[in-house]
């Protein structure tokens, strides 16, 4: 990561380019907006951030406080302890979700009744944070002098090895453990105690919410403080050039350790809040998945970013829960996709064309279909407001499923051939691709957003946004003196 | 120092209208937030259409197993609503769980807490790990839920789950004992390999034949593999040749009758080969000559003709339990429903008294104290050279 | 000494190595050339098992196929191959080209996103079920044997055709014009482009024979080992990547060995380690580990030269 920087394309320089975007920011309204951002104090940012987070709770259903607040949280929180490692110091740590495991497995193990202890918050969480900080360290000190790939390969060694550990750490049978189950194997360790901070039982989603609320709040504020420290900036002075660090005399290898432990230990911290709230520490819990997912998170909104965690954390947690209700579903697609419309195609001419003949295109197609091939409409749209709309403006064939997935296939092609066409020729074929687009939705997708649809969407979101802005959502463009 | 200021009411202006509007667009349409005690006894009124949830592995690695049982629920409910005696119909809010999936059990958490205030009573989830993970969430929210795959023996021993969880599926413990007595009784073998796929069911199946075998003076060799895997030729060519019998108690039947053709290309066909529940299908009794543990069914009962011929000949038993568990919810809201409202604690008492005849599984149900069949049992099944399971022990 | 037992570990360790060693060409390929680790690599090899099963039923199915069952098992690699060398160029252009002066580690949010995507698409269009390539009924279950050394046909098949793609592969990359195009554009890619390369087709072409070996060592896996599923790609994903780096990212013949020895070190270590086959995965990367700290750039890279 440390070692390549953008490469710089010939015959442009790269400083002019740098401050035409500059001045490109704060144009037009977003610029305004960023304009406002910018310049506002770090706790004016926050406050952007916490009010709306501390009124949540008492505005949603417990349902969608646990789907859309808590996890969130608990992800942005992974989200910042690894933004620490790759994203101040430029580690690629691949292990990181063990350190997660490692929180909620001595979370669980003295506050369940797997072992009969039953710790109050305030000693287990230490615990916890102490413990997955010093595996961090173990782990870290052999690998402070590896770098890149080699750094990545052995962490996801650890990272591996951890799971296989927990997984079958429940029939230790050599000296001095006898027959001892650690971990409760396969099954995870069950039964663990909500928090018990200072008498205050936390047993409500909301209660846990507010907690883990309270908890990220306090890490994103020491994180932001560090990253203005001497050791903050070294961390970053590590990620941009780790040479010229070490011949700058800085302490190189130590800076690495400090990293990995201190990522180590947030990742403990939001592992202990986990294994509470699904009281229960599961292994295949703590796998690469998460560790995915969590990158996604930590890149999308911009690695070395603090407000851009929550905000991956957002896009990649709350898409899927947002389409996970098919009607729910319904209307975001086709929002999505008049606001897209609405906003890409310029000037209102085309805009008008492509509207026009879409909705015309699907009456006359309609018409068509009733009039001469009935079976072609027999079938019954979605449920919900828009359906009375929608079954008179698509085709719908009562047994779809074939047509249905070339229709899929044929959107992505044309989706694709649409990004190469210019001027008047993509105005026109934005209509069809626009029309099969949503029968692939009416008749295949939306049946299945409960299920492969809410995922395939977070795919294609990823790959819009990140080729959108590579640099993530709140990061920022480095800049190479040519 | 004015454009500042400007900048921060803006700022929280925005934040305010960000927070309106988070808050308009999450809001449950179906209901105001619920706390406890009141979704508990809250009462719905059942109209024409009652929900009831599902949550099973609609997508991940186990979607094949998440398939069978949406299946096998769904044609439950078609016969169910086809039925004119029934008053209401009935229809499933599905939960994906994504079980083996990169979020784990939290995905399942997360369904579980999907499902909206007008659900009654729930079938799933599949996986035992997941069974653990959701409780807290569906026993605040008042849930009966009944799975119909999560045979870990602790669910209903524990304690933590009584009257809120029933299964209709017999435990590891029944599984692992019949499995057990069958391989030391009946086949008398004393040469065994267990051989688990990590996941919670099966290493807690082996666990229990294990330990029952070495109990009795069995040899037994153990070891394990990935579900992922496919490729076990390694793993066969280590078996040595004059073990008697292998057992994968596993859960995907194409992975059991993988490993069964690699035995064969190695040269090791003659070891006889046992299944659990898992790979009682008939992707596996292609093989012919294996065994499987099951549920006494039976492909001559009426529902799995029916299903067979619905879905194209294949059966596939490892989604009966979750049809089984339909009927037992389904059942159980059509009763609480006969004075036109129902609530969830309702609903839950039901599924208690729930008394079925001659289910699909080849047992009665009725459930014990703890939410196991009563007298569920397993029997141990053998295919024949053509690939059908008959009954042996 | 049990000689059956190592040959039968050996064989086997040969055969799913050759899948690992072309999935990790595909790696390496493209880590040479754009120094992308390309996630969605494996999504490629499972789209490839699929196209090979459609291609098998197109012509018949494996009971009765409408032509000799050596000519529907060439059909089938070949039509894998380039429907997988097509998507590796389509995800080329969308998803990574826009981003190729990014920082690094973009395109692999990207890759990942591809990733989702394609196993999701699988999932809708091919449904949940696993399916099966029956090789059984279509090729036969006739072993060979030299001695103590036992090789099923699907074995031998395999094995021969992924030393025959290597060997097609070196050649190419040695001998011809694009391969030659390949190597100076791994090598400096403005270099490259100021002596009139046409960067955007080479690493298009690259990409191209990338995903259609993975394309190949789908249908490879799916003949020998049975079952394809949505799923299948993460685990191959995540081994033909280890074998990269085992035999030194970025080199081809590495790419080759790396392969080769995780699926022995795999085999062997099921074999012969106790409780071998549950902890695997384990001992494959601790062999990887003791690679790194005696060779850090892999058996076969060339040495990273920091330049100050």
């Amino acid at each position: 990561m440390a070692d390549d920087v953008t490469q710089p394309r010939i015959g442009v320089d790269e400083w002019v380019s740098s401050v035409e975007e500059k001045r490109e920011r704060y144009r037009g309204p977003i610029g305004w907006l960023r304009r406002g951002w910018d310049s506002s104090p770090p706790a004016a940012r926050l406050l952007v951030f916490v009010v709306p987070a501390v009124i949540f709770p008492f505005v949603t259903s417990e349902g969608n406080l646990f789907r859309y607040g808590l996890i969130t949280l608990l992800y942005a929180l992974l989200g910042l302890g690894l933004n620490v490692t790759v994203g101040f110091a430029g580690l690629l740590d691949l292990g990181y979700i063990a350190f997660f495991g490692i929180g909620a497995y001595t979370y669980g193990y003295v506050a369940s009744t797997h072992a009969n202890h039953h710790w109050p918050a305030e000693l287990a969480i230490p615990l916890a944070i102490a413990v997955a900080g010093l595996v961090g360290f173990i782990v870290g000190f052999p690998s402070r002098r590896l770098v890149g790939d080699y750094l990545a390969i052995v962490t996801l060694f650890f990272g591996q090895a951890f799971v296989v550990f927990v997984n079958n750490a429940d029939r230790i049978n050599f000296w001095p453990f006898n027959h001892t189950d650690l971990t409760g194997g396969a099954n995870g360790l069950d039964n663990i105690d909500p928090l018990n901070v200072f008498g205050w039982k936390v047993n409500t989603t909301k209660e846990y919410y507010l907690f883990t609320l309270g908890a990220f709040l306090l890490v994103m504020i020491l994180l932001y403080f560090v990253s203005g420290s001497r050791t903050g900036r070294a961390w970053k002075a590590l990620r941009e050039d780790p040479l010229a660090a070490e011949v700058m005399s800085m302490p190189v290898n130590k800076l690495k350790l400090m990293a990995f432990t201190f990522g180590a230990g947030i990742a403990g911290f939001a592992g202990a809040i986990y294994g509470s709230v699904q009281t229960g520490a599961f292994p295949g819990d703590y796998d690469i998945g998460l560790l995915i997912t969590i990158y996604a998170i930590v890149i999308l909104g911009g690695a070395g970013s603090l407000a851009g965690v929550i905000v991956g954390a957002l896009i990649v947690n709350g898409v899927p829960e947002l389409l996970r209700d098919s009607n729910q579903a319904e209307w975001v697609f086709y929002t999505v996709v008049a606001i897209l419309v609405i906003t890409k195609v310029r000037p209102w001419q085309k805009l008008v064309t492509v509207i026009g003949g879409t909705i015309a295109l699907g009456f006359a197609l309609h018409a068509i279909a009733d009039a001469w091939f009935p079976r072609w409409t027999a079938g019954e749209a979605n449920a919900g407001r828009l359906a009375h709309w929608v079954s008179h403006w698509m085709v719908l064939p009562s047994h779809p499923t074939q047509l249905a997935n070339w229709a899929y296939v044929l959107t992505i092609a044309l989706i694709l051939v649409l990004t190469l066409l210019h001027g008047w020729w993509r105005t026109i074929v934005m209509i069809p691709t626009i029309y099969v687009g949503a029968f692939a939705w009416e008749n295949l997708l939306v049946e299945n957003t409960v299920g492969a649809t809410r995922f395939l969407l977070l795919g294609a979101l990823l790959v819009v946004l990140m080729n959108a802005r590579p640099q993530g959502l709140f990061g920022s463009a480095r800049v190479e003196i040519v | 120092m004015r454009r500042r200021a400007t900048a921060i009411a803006a700022l929280l202006g925005l934040a305010a209208l960000a927070s309106v509007a988070a808050a308009s667009a999450t809001v449950d349409r179906a209901a105001a937030p619920s706390a406890a005690a009141s979704a508990d006894s809250q009462l719905i009124s059942c109209g024409k259409t009652v929900t009831m949830g599902m949550l099973a592995p609609i997508t991940g690695p186990a979607a094949s197993l998440g398939k069978l049982q949406t299946d096998w629920a769904k044609f439950y409910l078609a016969a169910h609503n086809k039925n004119p005696k029934n008053k209401h119909k009935l229809r499933i809010q599905y939960g994906d769980t994504v079980l083996g999936g990169p979020g784990g059990t939290a995905e399942a958490v997360k369904a579980a807490q999907s499902l909206g205030s007008n659900v009654l009573s729930t079938i799933g989830p599949a996986g035992s790990n997941e069974v653990r993970a959701t409780t807290p969430t569906l026993k605040n929210a008042g849930f009966g839920f009944v799975s119909g795959s999560a045979t870990n023996t602790e669910l209903t021993t524990d304690g933590t789950r009584t009257n809120y969880f029933f299964r209709t599926v017999p435990p590891d413990s029944a599984q692992g004992t019949s499995v057990a007595n069958f391989i030391n009784k009946k086949l008398k073998f004393k040469r065994v390999y267990i051989i688990d796929d990590q996941e919670a069911y099966s290493t807690g199946l082996a666990d229990t034949v294990q330990q029952k075998l070495r109990a009795a003076g069995v040899t037994v060799t153990r070891d394990g593999v990935s579900q992922q895997q496919s490729d076990f030729s390694s793993l066969i060519a280590k078996i040595p040749r004059d073990t008697q019998l292998v057992y994968i108690p596993w859960q995907l039947p194409p992975k059991g009758k993988a490993f069964g053709d690699q035995m064969r290309a190695a040269g090791k066909g003659s070891v006889v080969l046992m299944g659990s529940d898992g790979l009682f299908d008939d992707a596996f009794a292609a093989l012919g000559g294996v065994y499987a543990s099951s549920f006494p069914t039976s492909g001559s009962h009426p529902v799995v003709k029916a299903f067979k011929k619905a879905h194209g000949g294949n059966p596939e038993f490892f989604g009966a339990p979750s049809y089984v568990a339909a009927q037992v919810v389904g059942g159980a809201i059509d009763r609480a429903c006969k004075d036109g409202k129902a609530s969830r604690a309702e609903v839950r008492a039901q599924i208690r008294k729930t008394n079925l005849k001659n289910t699909v599984l080849g047992l009665n149900v009725r459930f014990n104290a703890q939410g196991d069949i009563r007298g569920g049992q397993f029997g141990i099944w053998k295919a024949t050279a053509g690939g059908t399971f008959l009954p042996v022990g | 000494m049990n000689w059956s037992l190592f040959w039968d570990l050996t064989v086997s360790g040969l055969t799913l190595g050759s899948v690992y060693a072309l999935v990790a060409l595909g790696y390496s390929m493209v880590y040479g050339i754009l120094k992308l680790l390309n996630f969605a690599h494996g999504d490629v090899y499972m789209i490839g098992a699929f196209m090979g099963w459609f291609a098998l039923h197109w012509l018949g199915g494996p009971i009765n196929p409408s032509a000799a069952a050596w000519l529907v098992v060439v059909l089938m690699f070949l039509f894998a191959m380039v429907a997988c060398g097509g998507l590796g160029v389509v995800i080329e252009r969308f998803a990574y080209r826009p981003l190729r002066n990014a920082p690094r580690i973009a395109p692999l949010i990207s890759a990942l996103g591809v990733s989702f995507f394609l196993q999701n698409s699988a999932l809708l269009l091919f449904g949940a079920s696993f399916r099966d390539y029956d090789t059984f009924h279509l090729i036969g279950a006739k072993t060979y044997n030299v001695g103590d050394v036992f090789l099923s046909v699907p074995q031998l098949l395999t094995i021969v055709s992924a030393i025959g793609l290597m060997i097609g592969l070196t050649l190419l990359v040695a001998r011809t014009k694009i391969g030659k195009a390949m190597r100076a554009t791994s090598f400096d890619r403005e270099a490259a482009s100021m002596m009139g390369i046409d960067v955007d087709r080479v690493i298009a072409s690259t990409f191209f024979i990338g995903s259609a070996l993975a394309g190949a060592a789908g249908v490879m896996f799916a003949l020998v080992f049975g079952q394809i599923y949505h799923f299948m790609g993460f685990l191959a994903g995540l081994k033909g990547f280890t074998a990269a780096v085992i035999g030194g990212i970025g080199s081809l013949p590495g790419a080759m060995l790396g392969g080769l020895l995780v699926g022995l070190a795999e085999s062997y270590a099921t074999g012969y380690l106790p409780q071998g086959s549950t902890f695997q995965n384990l001992y494959v990367f601790a062999l990887l580990i003791a690679i790194i700290i005696i060779r850090p750039q892999g058996l076969l890279g060339k040495p990273d030269v920091n330049k100050v």
